[in-house]
């Protein structure tokens, strides 16, 4: 048996609605992702368990979104500030003074974003060139 | 007077590591603040340049108390993108591992909770069990960490006649060291004051904060993947979701005792009523359809979610992989204010961290 999964493709000012009529209802946020697509545009999807099935909206080719940390407290916060710092995603409203888990000096040295952008072969050769350099 | 007391990231109350700033005022934490991220890996960028089967190998390594839930779940997002459906007897074996994830994993919680408030004996006695079902894990699956038991479209390995016997002799012979464990867990006076209302996370904050699995069911939240959207073979069985509504440190080591039975209860019945015909679809090396679909599943810590992205291609175009210590350490800091320093191990060890799966 498998569980159901729907995509559903939305606007940028449907993520807060949608958010707060979730919340309303007591359903669950599973979680926040994010990809490149084909066409090299950023897909940001909202999962949601309205079980049996996990509800994803999704918004695509947006970099900057509103937070909905203040419908879904740390349960959405924490995810959004793990794409600001792999994506360099920017989520409205969300406090990114501290990072979450990448180490300070690499955002420093690499910034936000680097992670899941840049090929891996080419993260390890910065990281080479860079450890040679003694930056990192 | 205020003091920050700072514990770990390397802590020998923590296995794994994490800091925690604790602000107090004399012997009271008035205020708290968790950090992680000391050993993230980059698992989900490395997954991107495997094809599905080095993934089952890779995402197994993201946690070595779960690492059947994390190929299991993987495993069954893949499938959900190309369509394919698990033979009921793979998709019964995968559940029989994951129920028998489950008890090693309570069992290995229950053990560390009593050596952090100093019950020692009760530590050691609750680890012998507990190697009851790791020999049935080994038995099974060749190892006691990293089974390796799926594959997509099934399971790796068999459960011979012989061996189903033997495990369900093993549920046999678990039954009255778990019922003496249960019984000291509730009735013990050492037990009951260094948990009872400690660490407490009120059903509220739980919902609020996200809280799942049965730190979330300590708190009086009635969820359970399995039951709530069922999946692999989970609907034929009936079993129960212990739910306490204290949210103390004691609801925590109540809700995860009582599971141990209902693992044990799913246990039996998928032994009893294994199907007969083959376990997976020849273990062959696929292409990842374009698309993509989230799988979930209840591991020992709670839901555990997959979300994978196939582009045609052999590698995942990406998978983003999310652990139950994802959603409850957040919790950690409400659950810490109004408590003593003291309690503090036990506070953030009663969520049953992991930070390896944290830090993937």
């Amino acid at each position: 048996m498998q569980q159901e999964y729907k995509r559903i493709d939305i606007t940028k000012d449907q993520i807060v609605p949608i958010a707060e009529k979730m919340r309303k209802n007591g359903v669950y946020l599973v979680m926040i992702h994010a990809f490149l697509n084909k066409e090299g545009k950023m897909d940001i999807s909202w999962d949601y368990a309205v079980d049996p099935a996990v509800e994803s909206y999704h918004v695509v080719g947006e970099t900057t979104v509103p937070s909905i940390g203040e419908i879904y407290d740390e349960a959405a916060r924490w995810p959004e500030r793990e794409l600001n710092e792999l994506f360099g995603l920017t989520f409205e409203g969300l406090d990114v003074s501290k990072r979450l888990f990448l180490p300070e000096d690499l955002l420093e040295t690499q910034g936000k974003g680097q992670i899941m952008v840049t090929p891996l072969s080419e993260l390890v050769e910065k990281n080479q060139t860079n450890k040679k350099e003694g930056s990192v | 007077m205020s003091y920050i007391v700072p514990i770990g990231p390397y802590h020998p109350a923590l296995e794994e590591p994490v800091h925690a700033r604790l602000i107090t005022e004399g012997e009271v934490i008035k205020d708290a603040e968790v950090f992680v991220g000391y050993n993230h890996r980059g698992i989900e960028k490395l997954a991107t340049e495997r094809n599905a089967i080095q993934t089952l190998v890779l995402v197994e390594r993201v946690c070595g108390i779960c690492s059947h839930s994390h190929a299991f779940t993987y495993a069954m997002a893949v499938e959900k993108i190309n369509g394919i459906e698990v033979p009921k007897r793979g998709d019964y074996i995968r559940v029989i591992t994951a129920e028998l994830e489950r008890l090693h994993s309570h069992f290995l919680w229950l053990g560390i909770a009593c050596h952090i408030i100093g019950h020692d004996s009760m530590f050691m006695h609750i680890w012998d069990e507990r190697e009851l079902v790791m020999d049935i894990l080994e038995k099974l699956t060749g190892n006691r960490v990293n089974y390796a038991m799926v594959t997509i479209g099934g399971s790796r390995r068999d459960v011979s006649d012989e061996l189903r016997r033997e495990i369900l002799d093993a549920c046999d012979k678990l039954k009255a060291p778990l019922d003496r464990i249960t019984e000291i867990a509730l009735t013990d006076k050492t037990i009951a004051l260094r948990t009872k209302g400690v660490g407490v996370l009120k059903r509220e904050d739980a919902l609020r904060l996200g809280a799942i699995g049965p730190h979330a069911r300590a708190s009086g939240v009635d969820i359970d993947v399995r039951r709530d959207a069922p999946y692999s073979a989970y609907g034929d069985f009936e079993f129960g979701v212990p739910v306490v509504d204290s949210g103390d440190v004691f609801a925590r080591v109540v809700v995860r005792a009582l599971e141990c039975y209902e693992s044990i209860k799913i246990l039996r019945q998928a032994l009893e009523n294994l199907p007969e015909g083959p376990i997976n679809l020849g273990n062959k090396l696929i292409k990842i359809k374009e698309g993509q679909a989230v799988a979930r599943h209840e591991a020992p810590r709670g839901q555990l979610s997959h979300m994978v992205v196939g582009d045609g291609g052999l590698n995942n175009h990406r998978i983003s992989v999310h652990v139950p210590s994802f959603k409850n350490t957040p919790t950690v800091p409400f659950m810490l204010r109004g408590n003593t320093v003291a309690d503090a191990g036990l506070i953030i060890a009663s969520i049953d961290p992991c930070f390896s799966c944290l830090d993937r």
